[in-house]
């Protein structure tokens, strides 16, 4: 195996939310010790219910944030504790792409300047941005006489493809596509999503594939986590993790998603859980997923279980095995 | 026997700039304690059809169909106060977002008495005894302590089950629930789609699920319409659609989801183009811009709707025997 590009070790991300009864600062422990590693070329899918910390992960990873804690070695150095200034160099190498693609472009500008924008901070000369803009706008499938329009004369998908070609604009080697389709509609999806396959062929980047939508995660990674209440539970190769999947949560999960098959529906067994995600804010010590889990024993209300290689590939963390 | 039947149900709205005709044409039926889904994409109509039959759009929306029978009553006849009556106990409602749906200033408790009192004219005391049977039956742990909560208070899968409570209070005949699970994650939409199940098989009311999502669809629903620019493109029972969809539009939504056995690297094929826009809609069948085997006759003349069993109907020329036999591609 080649070495990976991004080591991510115990990443710890907390966000201060206000005082409680004694003034004591509160805090919300988005993302709370996660490890994992990224390989170059592979396509990493997060998977996690709202509020498990995925995003947060994604955002973290590409410096929007600044962790609270933790490694991440891009590359054999460590870009968690980089000011802003020492990290503006590995900017570039990280595009994200967001989610909402109505909220993520500026309605002020045309799409030639959301597109030509990152290379613009990075200096770029004027008629190579030019030349860039038109080649990126081809590769994302939209027309020449599309640039100087503005987002809001644009369909969700072709936003989405704007949002795309801006993320590209750097040749970055790392992209966080943070729920790139969860706003499309199903049939523009699979377009979305051809199109992001496509491109990692031509060009070798790297993606981290933050989704809830496990059937589309399965589709698209090579390899698969799966996050709860700021933690990793589960980790291995996609066909593995859907065909052995070990942790409780991972189960419960993957049983939840309806088949989009009448007749597999039928003969399929929902693991209902019981009760709401718990708030991260102050969690009892213990395994995460302690309160909602089937299995729970004593031991799992004391003690956070550790992540464990079970098998090559497949890391668990869960005291059942 | 049927419950509700509509009969070419024309919906449009008058706007600044031009008519949208979000509805055109629709006729089916939704039999005694059957559960039906209709599925299309946004701005398929298919919010609005429902919305039009339940009478909660707009005043600016304008609404005609030949009939609209339900139960028996003609309701394209009924005036404003008996369509009220008629609306708030029969037919309920489950909306997708119930944050925006709840009355943020009211309790559950006054939200939850509010249909008891004036539909069922049920006093203070009965009606708090009937809240919390309610709140029983959709399952929301410690009911009395809920009853005093606002929906800002409970989590989004609580406040859908609040959202479900109002709308059986009244024991209706009819459940129309709008994308309910669309705003939930996976473990919270399967509890809820348990609870709807449940509901279902204790009530004996009819279901119309609308949802764009096929899984959804797969495991709740025995009929399934399908919608496409304003008009049904094809219906038939959950078997006939999934396993021997005839029109391209209901192919393309099949193949671009991924599938259960599907390996990576396997090519999703999507539907290419984007859905009409509704100021416009296309003279002919409104798929035959994005349609693979679209031929000269479907962009002139609506195609018609061929019967192929007593439930699958399909509105597509390729049906014509003239036309090229065409097969779905897996």
């Amino acid at each position: 195996m080649p070495s990976p590009m991004i080591e991510v070790r115990s990443l710890r991300m907390y966000f201060p939310v206000g005082n409680n009864l004694f003034g004591k600062r509160r805090q919300l422990k988005a993302v709370d010790g996660v490890s994992f590693d990224l390989y170059p070329g592979e396509t990493f899918g997060l998977v996690g219910e709202s509020g498990c910390g995925k995003t947060t992960v994604g955002r973290a990873l590409v410096r929007l944030y600044k962790p609270t804690d933790g490694q991440i070695i891009y590359q054999g150095t460590d870009i968690a504790p980089l000011d802003e200034k020492e990290v503006q160099p590995y900017r570039r190498r990280m595009q994200m792409i967001f989610q909402d693609p109505y909220a993520s472009l500026n309605p002020r500008m045309t799409v030639s300047s959301i597109i030509a924008e990152p290379m613009k901070l990075q200096q770029a000369p004027q008629d190579a941005i030019d030349a860039r803009v038109a080649e990126l706008v081809e590769q994302v499938g939209l027309k020449k006489d599309h640039l100087n329009r503005y987002p809001h004369e644009f369909s969700g998908g072709q936003r989405q493809r704007i949002g795309i070609a801006r993320a590209l604009a750097m040749h970055p080697e790392f992209v966080v596509c943070d729920e790139p389709i969860s706003a499309l509609d199903v049939s523009i999806q699979a377009q979305v999503i051809n199109m992001l396959e496509e491109l990692q062929q031509q060009m070798g980047m790297t993606y981290l594939f933050v989704s809830h939508d496990l059937s589309m995660v399965r589709h698209i990674s090579h390899r698969v986590g799966v996050m709860y209440l700021g933690h990793m539970v589960e980790l291995a190769e996609v066909e593995e993790l859907y065909s052995n999947m070990l942790h409780p949560y991972t189960q419960a999960l993957m049983s939840a998603v309806p088949i989009a098959d009448p007749d597999l529906a039928a003969q399929s067994r929902r693991i209902v859980l019981q009760g709401d995600v718990p708030q991260p804010i102050d969690p009892p010590p213990g395994c995460p997923f302690a309160s909602r889990c089937r299995h729970c024993m004593p031991v799992c209300r004391e003690a956070l279980p550790g992540m464990r290689e079970v098998s090559p590939g497949h890391y668990l963390a869960c005291h059942l095995k | 026997m049927s419950l509700l039947e509509v009969k070419n149900l024309n919906t449009s709205f008058q706007i600044g700039v031009g008519t949208v005709r979000a509805v055109r044409g629709v006729s089916f039926h939704v039999d005694e304690g059957e559960s039906v889904g209709i599925v299309g994409e946004s701005g398929s109509g298919k919010s609005v059809t429902m919305l039009s039959v339940t009478g909660l759009l707009p005043d600016y929306a304008n609404i005609s169909a030949d009939s609209i029978l339900f139960d028996g009553r003609e309701i394209t006849r009924l005036n404003q106060k008996a369509l009220r009556a008629l609306h708030g106990s029969e037919i309920g409602m489950i909306f997708q977002d119930p944050m925006t749906s709840l009355n943020p200033l009211f309790t559950v408790e006054s939200q939850l008495t509010e249909p008891l009192k004036n539909h069922l004219h049920m006093d203070k005391r009965s009606a708090r005894a009937r809240t919390l049977e309610l709140l029983r039956q959709v399952e929301i742990p410690n009911p009395e302590a809920r009853l005093k909560q606002y929906p800002h208070e409970l989590s989004g899968g609580l406040r859908q089950r609040v959202m479900i409570a109002i709308a059986i209070a009244c024991e209706p005949k009819m459940i129309v629930a709008d994308e309910p699970t669309t705003a939930l994650d996976v473990t919270i939409q399967a509890q809820i789609l348990d609870l709807l199940q449940n509901l279902k098989r204790e009530s004996r009311a009819s279901i119309i699920m609308i949802t764009h999502d096929m899984g959804v669809i797969a495991s709740m629903c025995s009929r399934i319409l399908v919608m496409y620019g304003g008009i049904i493109c094809e219906q038939g029972d959950v078997r006939e659609i999934f396993y021997g969809a005839r029109h391209p539009y209901t192919w393309g939504l099949l193949n671009s989801i991924p599938k259960v056995q599907q390996k990576r690297g396997e090519k999703l094929i999507p539907i290419k183009g984007t859905p009409p826009d509704m100021l416009q809609p296309p003279a002919g069948c409104p798929f035959s811009p994005r349609c693979r085997y679209c031929m000269p006759v479907c962009r002139a003349y609506m195609p018609p709707v061929t019967a192929l069993s007593d439930t699958h109907s399909v509105s597509c020329h390729l049906l014509h025997p003239n036309a090229p036999k065409i097969e779905r591609e897996v």
